[in-house]
C-alpha cells in the first residue's frame, strides 16, 4: 500500500503563506493596503482601455497629476486645512454639548422622559434638512457649517453616552455611594469612566457622520474645503478633481479612523477589560 | 450500523507562523466494530480533535484511509453524524427545525420530518421545547438537541467531539447516562473524543489513548451495562481501569 | 406541533401588549406636543418675524394647502420612489456580493478593508460625480441612494457571514447540506442580523443623501421643496418640510427597520459583531 507523504520542504505556496504572515505581523498597515492594489490596477486598466470616455472616467495617473498641480498651487493644502479645521471645531463643540446632555439623560429618569422623544425626532430630521433655514439665518458661512457639524455629531455621542451609562453595573454606583461619594464626584469618578468605552464608540461614529455632514455642507453651501472643491469641479465639468477630492476624503477618514480613533477605542475598552474582542 | 476503519491515517499541515510542517496524526490504525462505543483520550494537543475532523471530512487526510464499512469517505456527509463541543445549533431555527435539518436536506417533506424530529426529541426528553429557539435553552438542553439532531439523520457512525466539556459538572453526569441509554437503544457506532478519563471509561467498550498523533494504547472496558454513576463511582473495576488509563495518558 | 398556551390566554396577552404599546406611544408624543406649545408661545410672545421663524398656524396652513393642491404628495412620492428604487437595487446586488465575499475567510479578510473604505465614502460624497455621469434628476439621485445602501450592506453582509462559527457551517455540511441549502439555510440567516443593521445604517445614509441631492440636482422632491422655499423666505414651507422629513424617517426607522432588527437579533439571541 502506498502511503502519501507530505513534502517536508516548504513549497512555493507555503513560502507565500509565510511571507504573508510575516508581512501582516511586521507591517500590518502595508498588509491592509494590499487589497487596494488590484482595485487601483483595474481602475487603471478600465481608464486605459477607455471603456468609458476619458473625460468621464480618468485614470489614476490623471488624478495624481491633478493632485500635484493643486498642491503646487496651494489650493489642496488650503482646502484640506479648512475642512479639517471646521470638523475639529464643530466636533469639539458637539462633543462638549453632547456628553453632559447624555449624562443628564442617562442619570435622570425625568430628563429622559422629557428629552428622549425630541432627541429622536430631531435626529430623524437630520442635519441636511436644516440647511435652508440656516442659510436664511446665518447665510453662506462658517456658522452655518459649524451648526450642521455640531448637530450631526451630537446624536451619536448622546445616544452612546446614554447607552454607556445604562450599561454600568449598578453595584458600582451603589459602592461609590456607600463609600461617601457625592453626586458630582460619582459622575466624574464612576459614571464617566464606566461609560467611556461607549462614549468612544459614539465619538468615532459621530466623527464619521460629522465628516460626511461637513462634505455635504461644503458641497451645497461652502466657499472652500474639499466638498467645495468637488462641487466647483463639477461646475467646471472636471471629473479628475472630483475623483481626487473623493480619494482624499476616503484616505483621510480611513487614516484617522484606523490609526487614531480605533486604537483609542480599543485602548480604553480593552485595557479596562470592559469590551470583549 | 456500520464499522469505522482507520488505516495508517496521517495528517500533516504547514504552519506559516513556524515555517515548518506539523504532524498532527501519524500512522493511526483503528478498527471500530458496528455498534461499538470507542473513547479516545489523550493530553492536550495529542491530535484527537484533528482525528475527529479528518474522520468527519472537515479536513482532508494526508495519508492512509478512513473507511465506513469498507467504503472510503469523501468530505462531510450524513453517514457520519457529528456532535460539537460548542453545540453548533442553528440559532435562527427552532429546536424542532434544528433536529429536522438532516431529513430536510434529504428531501423529506415538512410533516414527515416534523414527526421524525418529535420522535427524537421525545427520546431526549425535550418534546416540550420543540418550538423554542436554542438561545432560550440551557447548555445541557442544547447539547441534548445537538445529539438527537445528529441521530435524527440515522448516521452510520456518530462522532462526538468533547461534547460535554462546555456543560456544568452535574449536567454532564446526567447527559452521560442519557447517552448510554440512547446508545443501548439505537446500537449506534460511536467515536467519542474527550480529555476526561473517567468519562471515557464510563461510556466506552474500549478506550484508545492518543499521544503526539499516535495511538499509544487500547484498553478494553468490560463493565456491565446499564452503567450508572451511583453504582460505578465505588466500583473497584471502574476505579482501577480509570487509574490505568490515567497513568497511560499522563505518561504519554 | 406543540402550541403554547390556550387561545384565551394568548389574546389577553396580545391586548396587554397593545395597551403597553399605545401607552409608550402616548408618552412619546407628549414631550413633542409640549415642544409645539412652547414653539407657539415663543413665536407669539416675542413677535418673531415670520421671515425668521414661522408660527405654528402658518405651518399648519401651509401643510393643508400643499396637501390639498397635491404638491406635498407629489414631492413625498418622488422622494419615496427614489429611495425605494435605489434601496432595492442596492440590496439586490449588495447582499449576494457581500455573502459571496464572506464565505471564504481568506477572501473576506482580504476584501474587507476595501469594502469598508467605500462604505465610509458612501452617499453624499458621490453627488458631484453622479450628476456629472448621469446628469441632473432621477438617475443621479437614485445612484447616490443605491451607492449609500450598496456598500454598507455589502460590508455588513461580509462581516455577518464571516462571523458565523465554523462549527455551525461544519454541522450543516455533516448533516448533508449542499451549496444551495448552505446559502439559504445557514449563511443568509446567520448573516441576517448584520445585514439588517447594514440596511438600517445604509438607509440612514441614503435618506440624508436623498435630501442633499434633491437640494441641488432636481426639481421635484422634499429636498427641492425645502431649498426653493428659501429663495422666497417661505419659512413655513421650510419648517413644514423639516417636520415631514422627520416624521417620515421616524416612521420608516421605528416602525419598519428597528422592529426588524429587534426580531432577528433578540429572538435568535445572536450577537452582532
Amino acid at each position: 500500500m502506498i502511503v502519501k507523504r507530505a513534502n517536508p520542504q516548504p513549497g512555493l505556496w507555503n513560502k507565500l503563506q509565510m511571507a504573508w504572515v510575516r508581512l501582516h505581523q511586521r507591517w500590518p498597515n502595508l498588509a491592509a493596503s494590499l487589497p487596494f492594489v488590484p482595485l487601483v490596477f483595474s481602475w487603471w486598466l478600465t481608464a486605459w482601455l477607455e471603456v468609458f470616455p476619458r473625460a468621464f472616467f480618468p485614470g489614476p495617473g490623471d488624478v495624481v497629476l491633478s493632485m500635484i498641480s493643486l498642491i503646487y498651487k496651494g489650493i489642496l493644502p488650503e482646502y484640506l486645512l479648512d475642512s479639517v479645521t471646521r470638523l475639529i471645531v464643530g466636533a469639539s463643540t458637539g462633543v462638549a454639548i453632547a456628553i453632559p446632555l447624555g449624562v443628564l439623560i442617562g442619570m435622570s429618569r425625568r430628563a429622559n422622559t422629557v428629552l428622549w422623544p425630541p432627541l429622536l425626532f430631531f435626529q430623524a430630521v437630520g442635519d441636511i434638512a436644516w440647511l435652508p433655514i440656516l442659510l436664511i439665518w446665518f447665510g453662506f458661512g462658517l456658522t452655518t457649517m459649524t451648526f450642521v457639524i455640531v448637530y450631526t455629531v451630537l446624536f451619536p455621542v448622546v445616544l452612546n453616552t446614554v447607552l454607556g451609562i445604562r450599561s454600568i453595573n449598578p453595584d458600582l454606583l451603589r459602592a461609590a455611594r456607600s463609600l461617601g461619594a457625592s453626586q458630582a464626584r460619582m459622575i466624574w469618578e464612576v459614571v464617566l469612566p464606566g461609560a467611556l468605552p461607549n462614549i468612544m464608540t459614539g465619538l468615532r461614529n459621530g466623527l464619521g457622520y460629522g465628516w460626511r455632514a461637513l462634505i455635504a455642507a461644503e458641497i451645497i453651501v461652502g466657499t472652500s474645503g474639499i466638498g467645495f472643491l468637488m462641487f466647483d469641479a463639477r461646475r467646471a465639468g472636471s471629473v479628475v478633481e472630483i475623483m481626487l477630492g473623493m480619494i482624499v476624503l476616503g484616505l483621510l477618514w480611513y487614516v484617522v479612523d484606523a490609526w487614531i480613533l480605533a486604537p483609542i477605542e480599543r485602548a480604553t475598552g480593552e485595557r479596562w477589560g470592559m469590551v470583549t474582542r | 450500523m456500520k464499522s469505522l476503519t482507520l488505516n495508517q491515517l496521517s495528517k500533516t499541515y504547514f504552519d506559516p507562523y513556524k515555517g515548518t510542517q506539523v504532524t498532527a496524526l501519524e500512522d493511526v490504525t483503528l478498527s471500530i466494530a458496528p455498534g461499538e462505543f470507542v473513547s479516545v483520550v489523550g493530553p492536550s494537543g495529542c491530535g484527537k480533535t484533528t482525528l475527529l475532523n479528518v474522520i468527519a471530512g472537515f479536513l482532508p487526510e494526508s495519508g492512509g484511509s478512513v473507511r465506513v464499512d469498507r467504503r472510503p469517505i469523501s468530505g462531510p456527509g450524513p453517514d457520519r453524524g457529528v456532535v460539537f463541543q460548542s453545540f453548533a445549533l442553528f440559532p435562527w431555527k427552532t429546536v424542532l427545525d434544528n433536529v429536522g435539518f438532516g431529513p430536510k436536506m434529504r428531501g423529506v417533506g415538512r410533516e414527515a420530518r416534523d414527526a421524525i424530529a418529535m420522535e427524537y426529541l421525545q427520546l431526549a426528553g425535550l418534546a416540550h421545547a420543540a418550538d423554542r429557539y436554542p438561545a432560550e435553552l440551557s447548555g445541557g438542553m442544547q447539547q441534548r438537541v445537538g445529539v438527537v439532531r445528529a441521530l435524527a439523520n440515522e448516521p452510520d457512525v456518530l462522532l462526538m467531539d468533547e461534547p460535554f466539556a462546555s456543560v456544568d459538572a452535574q449536567t454532564r453526569l446526567t447527559l452521560q447516562e442519557e447517552l448510554i441509554r440512547i446508545w443501548l437503544d439505537r446500537q449506534t457506532t460511536v467515536l467519542f473524543i474527550t480529555h476526561d478519563v473517567p468519562e471515557a471509561v464510563f461510556l466506552a467498550n474500549r478506550v484508545v489513548v492518543l499521544s503526539k498523533g499516535r495511538v499509544m494504547d487500547e484498553i478494553a472496558v468490560d463493565l456491565q451495562h446499564p452503567r450508572k454513576w451511583d453504582d460505578l463511582i465505588e466500583n473497584d473495576s471502574f476505579k482501577s481501569l480509570s487509574a490505568r488509563v490515567l497513568q497511560r495518558v499522563r505518561a504519554a | 406541533m406543540v402550541s403554547s398556551g390556550n387561545n384565551a390566554g394568548l389574546s389577553a396577552h396580545n391586548s396587554q401588549l397593545m395597551a403597553a404599546r399605545v401607552r409608550s406611544a402616548v408618552w412619546f408624543l407628549i414631550p413633542l406636543a409640549l415642544l409645539v406649545v412652547i414653539w407657539a408661545g415663543v413665536v407669539s410672545l416675542f413677535e418673531v418675524n415670520p421671515r425668521i421663524f414661522p408660527s405654528v398656524t402658518s405651518v399648519w396652513q401651509a401643510g393643508l394647502e400643499s396637501v390639498f393642491d397635491g404638491t406635498l404628495v407629489r414631492h413625498i412620492g418622488a422622494s419615496l420612489w427614489r429611495i425605494a428604487v435605489g434601496t432595492t437595487i442596492g440590496l439586490a446586488i449588495g447582499i449576494p456580493l457581500g455573502i459571496a465575499m464572506g464565505v471564504v475567510p481568506a477572501v473576506a479578510s482580504f476584501f474587507s478593508p476595501l469594502v469598508r473604505f467605500f462604505s465610509v465614502l458612501a452617499g453624499i460624497a458621490w453627488i458631484p460625480i453622479a450628476t456629472l455621469w448621469f446628469g441632473y434628476g432621477f438617475g443621479a439621485i437614485t445612484f447616490v441612494i443605491f451607492n449609500a445602501v450598496f456598500f454598507v450592506v455589502a460590508y455588513n453582509a461580509l462581516l455577518g457571514v464571516s462571523s458565523i462559527p465554523m462549527q455551525v457551517r461544519n454541522a450543516a455540511a455533516s448533516l448533508g447540506a449542499g451549496r444551495m441549502a448552505m446559502i439559504f439555510e445557514v449563511l443568509l440567516p446567520g448573516a441576517l442580523p448584520n445585514i439588517v443593521t447594514g440596511i438600517r445604517t445604509g438607509m440612514g445614509f441614503a435618506w440624508r443623501g436623498l435630501i442633499a441631492a434633491e437640494m441641488i440636482a432636481t426639481d421635484l422632491g422634499l429636498g427641492y421643496m425645502l431649498f426653493t422655499a428659501r429663495d422666497f423666505y417661505k419659512t413655513e414651507v421650510i419648517v413644514l418640510g423639516m417636520v415631514v422629513i422627520g416624521l417620515l424617517w421616524l416612521a420608516l426607522d421605528r416602525l419598519l427597520l428597528a422592529p426588524l432588527e429587534r426580531v432577528t437579533t433578540e429572538r435568535w439571541g445572536m450577537v452582532r459583531s
